[in-house]
């Protein structure tokens, strides 16, 4: 045998090399946005510190024994919560959301770090020999399980990462076998919440509509009864979500729907990125040569439009080279789920492939703008320390279970 | 196979699907973009972050005859705010440190509410620096404030000459529509005076600088190192006939008179000293023009606005008694022998004429000399109405000069069609004329008019139309440029002249003449008396002369208004004016006499 093979065998580079690329093409971004900001221009330097930890941190776990990350689930998920509550308690308002917790200058977001463990313990949970994931219990069990970090994160306010957790526990309750009934229970609240954004009559007929399929499915009277009335309660409860929202993010949800209305307001931001993509051409102007990015355009653009300073400087072929790596790394996880036959790593593989996916598609979605402004950063290129921690400990979770994936049984 | 199955291939396929449909969207929106739109995106960029901000063109100064500065520019700074971005809760602030009253700033921004919240709205022109200082060291504090630096006219030369150079004022909506490929809305045009007349030597031509802006539109930075800006280019020089001393002793004989002075030179036209008092402080215009300050200047009892050389008419008095001789001599209807009998006046239907003094047998150079009024009264009835408006109006009367400031009225000048008109066809009488002889009566003259006059008279009928800018240095060659005038030449024999010359010399010359106050030692002075009948109050002092008599260098008008004989109150003027021009020809060791000590 070889010794690259060999290596392969050992580590899945196909999933380490471009997440160290998207990495590196993060730092040139941040280097390039950030140069000659008054406040900003330590970002590099951060970034890169935190890039070296995150190194470290992957070595760590990549070494974990078999069955370790199985065994800290459930403590990791409690800790997580914990600090969830601790950082409505104590927490720094940072941008007008009470998301950071620290001591002195070391610190970081609870909610990233409660990813790792909500993907652990829906993985560790489903996975359960005993659990039933179409019986009403345990999908509730479920559910909970992921609606508690959900309301802590929207307390904060952080409606991007509460959106995120959302979608990974639906995510996970589909992978975990979840049947069609069942997934018309757990989808319906939110289809009728959305369409109540429309007005009351889409809110009505979506209600008419989910009436029309219970009936399909023939469920027994109570059942469909519950779903419905549960239907109902969502529809008035969008009311009460829209109001907890700052004006901010209902702007920004007004915004979506149309984004020149206020061009010099919410929407400003979502113009100037394409403006800075849009203008980047085939081949971009340059490292450290786009205006839009050298000329602060786009406010901390270093963390949620970083992608604009990859498309602005380094043009379409650049865009679309992020985007390769990206898939790259998406099609490997891909693989390494289906070569473990582990249920419980197979989830775990799939949390991460799917919560890699959820923040790519919505970031460079904003960024081109084909969807909303919602404040999430894109992995490995955004700045922000416990963002890159935690994505870098997801691919390492990864490399560790290819590594083991024979001794999982 | 069972699609409930954890992980079952239907719900990979579903995810791939998801993943696959979602990228190939995002890669054509991005080809869309970055390839298709590309340019659209391109020029929208490029608008965003260059912002084209136009330099004003410093406008050319004025130099008098000898080249000396009397009007340039300085710098001045002037304040704007950018209302997207100014907090309005600053105003109260702002406000004390500019020692402007309360609610200033807020009334301003009110006012132009309608404009768009990203162009920078002028606030104060002209702030201390003071304020500019503490505005650098509050920056932070201060969004949306900014402050440029604006040139604006310095009069610190010691000349005033109000009504000479005029003022600039902000272009109206009406001129801007018109020239709005000249212009740009608040910058300034020349109003009045010579700033008007000559705008478009003075203007110059406005650059501008492409600045890379940020978001905020705050410059970081300069386009392609400045490359392609293009540099203001200063608007032309302009060399008046002003002379700057003459010119400061005419304005300091006037303080606290009213009337007006012009000087000439006879064999130019150009203007050597001119003034009209009271005069106004032209500095006040330089900078905002305070509606106060308007207000107070256009109802002011004494009008400082009005230009009296050029705007205010005054009877010409007896200045007027070489006109009809002229008139007379020229068409023969007299002789240098014929004379008239004066015994203290005329007796003309019912009415008798004065005269100051029993003449007996005057000729015409006697006439002019001792300012005999009978001698006049009959030769006016000799020459006729038409004839005698006839000389007027060739020496420029009843009409305006032509000069080179718009401020101008053509004073009257009567004829038959004027009384036909005033009075009916045949309701006036040849009495009308008696007083026009000693130029009484409806007869009416600007100073300039009277000093065109006299400088017709002191360079034998010829001259050029009266002006102040003798030329202009060219922005580009550096090279003095001469400004065309009309030329005036009268079909008057030469004889002439030289009777009416000799009467005017010996006014001031031989003792027994009106105007020995005059005198200057050691130059020839030649001149005429006035003292015009003001119904209103006193008299108006007159004198018209020139110097030397043989060589005449300077011709001037003086109207001194409510103050009585002309001899006594307006000659002393023309005479110390004629003095400081002509002081080079003059010996240095004569005698200053007691007026011109006290000017000095």
């Amino acid at each position: 045998m070889k010794i690259g093979a060999k290596l392969h065998d050992k580590v899945d580079l196909g999933i380490l090399l471009p997440s160290i690329l998207l990495a590196i093409f993060g730092l040139l971004a941040i280097y390039s946005s950030t140069y000659n900001h008054p406040t900003a221009s330590g970002n590099f330097d951060k970034q890169f510190f935190w890039l070296l930890i995150s190194f470290g941190v992957m070595v760590v776990i990549y070494f974990l024994p078999p069955h370790f990350i199985k065994m800290i689930t459930i403590p990791l998920y409690s800790f997580s919560i914990l600090t969830l509550l601790l950082v409505l308690v104590m927490g720094k308002t940072v941008y007008g959301s009470q998301s950071w917790l620290g001591i002195g200058n070391l610190g970081g977001q609870p909610s990233e770090f409660a990813k790792i463990a909500l993907i652990l313990f829906l993985a560790y949970w489903i996975s359960r020999k005993t659990t039933e994931i179409n019986s009403i219990r345990d999908l509730a069990v479920t559910l909970t399980a992921g609606f508690l970090p959900i309301m802590l994160i929207l307390m904060q306010p952080d409606m991007g990462t509460a959106i995120v957790f959302g979608l990974l526990t639906l995510f996970m309750i589909f992978w975990g076998g979840i049947s069609l009934f069942g997934l018309f229970v757990v989808l319906s609240p939110g289809i009728v919440t959305f369409a109540s954004l429309f007005g009351t009559l889409s809110l009505v007929i979506t209600l008419i509509v989910i009436l029309a399929i219970l009936i399909i499915f023939k469920k027994d009277l109570f059942v469909s009864a519950t779903v419905f009335v549960v239907n109902i309660a969502a529809g008035f409860f969008f009311d009460y979500l829209y109001n907890i929202l700052q004006p901010h993010q209902q702007k920004r949800i007004e915004t979506f729907l149309d984004p020149n209305s206020d061009p010099l307001g919410a929407g400003y931001n979502a113009l100037q990125a394409k403006v800075a993509i849009g203008s980047g051409g085939l081949a971009g102007k340059g490292f450290m040569e786009g205006n839009q990015t050298q000329l602060r355009f786009i406010p901390e653009q270093w963390t949620d439009f970083i992608y604009c300073v990859v498309g602005e400087e380094f043009g379409f072929i650049g865009s679309l080279i992020v985007i390769s790596l990206f898939l790259i790394i998406f099609f490997r996880l891909f693989k390494l789920s289906a070569t473990t036959s582990d249920h419980f790593s197979n989830m775990v593989v799939m949390g991460i492939l799917i919560l890699l996916f959820i923040h790519f598609a919505i970031n460079i979605g904003m960024n081109v703008g084909i969807t909303p402004v919602i404040g999430l950063p894109l992995p490995f290129l955004s700045y922000g320390g416990s963002s890159l921690l935690v994505n870098m400990s997801l691919i390492a979770i990864a490399l560790n279970i290819h590594k083991n994936r024979k001794r999982y049984d | 196979m069972n699609d409930n199955l954890f992980g079952s291939i239907v719900r990979r396929r579903i995810l791939s699907i998801i993943i696959i449909a979602f990228t190939a969207l995002t890669v054509f929106q991005l080809f869309k973009m970055q390839l298709l739109d590309n340019y659209s995106y391109q020029e929208k960029s490029l608008e965003n972050s260059v912002k084209k901000v136009s330099i004003p063109a410093p406008r050319g100064v004025f130099y008098d005859r000898n080249f000396n500065v009397i009007v340039s520019n300085k710098p001045a700074f002037t304040i704007s705010i950018l209302p997207s971005e100014y907090n309005t809760q600053q105003n109260k602030l702002v406000e004390n440190i500019m020692n402007v009253q309360e609610g200033y700033v807020s009334n301003l921004l009110d006012i132009n509410r309608k404009y768009s919240p990203f162009v920078p709205l002028k606030i104060k022109r002209n702030t201390d620096f003071s304020f500019i200082a503490w505005l650098q060291e509050n920056q932070e504090l201060l969004e949306g404030i900014d402050y440029e630096v604006e040139l604006q006219r310095d009069y610190t030369f010691g000349i005033t000459g109000s009504h000479i150079f005029g003022y600039t004022k902000e272009i109206s909506a009406s001129q801007y529509k018109i020239k709005k490929s000249i212009y740009d809305m608040g910058d300034y045009v020349g109003f009045s005076g010579i700033e008007k007349t000559y705008e478009d030597l003075l203007r110059g031509t406005k650059g501008y600088s492409l600045n890379l802006v940020d978001s905020r539109q705050r410059t970081i930075g300069r386009y392609l190192e400045g490359l392609e800006d293009k540099p203001a280019v200063k608007g032309n020089d302009l060399v008046l006939g002003i002379d700057a001393e003459t010119q400061l002793i005419a304005e300091k004989l006037f303080e606290n008179k009213m009337g007006a002075l012009v000087a000439i030179e006879p064999k130019t036209g150009e203007i050597i000293a001119f003034v009209s008092s009271p005069q106004y402080d032209l500095s006040k215009f330089a900078s905002v023009t305070s509606g106060f300050f308007w207000d107070s200047l256009s109802t002011h009892p004494s009008k400082p606005i009005f230009n009296r050389a050029t705007q205010s008419i005054y009877p010409p008095g007896s200045t007027f008694k070489m006109l009809a001789a002229i008139a007379a001599l020229d068409d023969g209807i007299i002789n240098e022998r014929t004379s008239i009998n004066c015994p203290g006046g005329l007796q003309f239907g019912d009415r008798f004429f004065k005269c100051l003094h029993v003449h007996g047998n005057i000729s015409v150079v006697e006439a002019i000399q001792k300012s005999c009024n009978t001698f006049f009264y009959q030769l006016i009835l000799k020459i006729g109405l038409e004839r005698w408006a006839k000389y007027a109006r060739e020496f420029g009367f009843g009409k305006k000069t032509g000069i080179d400031i718009p401020e101008e009225i053509s004073g009257i000048l009567p004829d038959s069609a004027y009384y036909n008109r005033v009075y009916g066809r045949g309701k006036w009488t040849r009495g009308f004329l008696v007083s026009l002889g000693i130029g009484q009566g409806e007869l009416s003259a600007t100073p300039l008019q009277l000093a065109k006059y006299t400088a017709l008279i002191a360079n034998d009928g010829k001259s050029v139309e009266p002006h102040f800018a003798r030329g202009y240095i060219d922005n580009k060659t550096s090279e003095f440029v001469k400004l065309p005038f009309k030329e005036i030449i009268l079909d008057i024999d030469q004889h002439v002249f030289d009777l009416i010359q000799e009467g005017m010399y010996k006014v001031v010359n031989v003792p027994g003449g009106t105007a020995s106050i005059a005198k200057i030692p050691g130059i020839d002075v030649s001149g005429k008396t006035g003292t015009a009948q003001n119904p209103h109050g006193d008299n108006h002092a007159l004198f018209v002369g020139y110097a030397p008599s043989e060589d005449p260098k300077i011709a001037v008008a003086v109207v001194v208004e409510n103050i009585g004989f002309g001899s006594t109150h307006a000659a002393p003027i023309a005479r110390e004016v004629m003095r400081t021009y002509l002081q080079k020809d003059i010996d240095q060791n004569e005698k200053l006499n007691p007026i011109a000590k006290k000017v000095n």
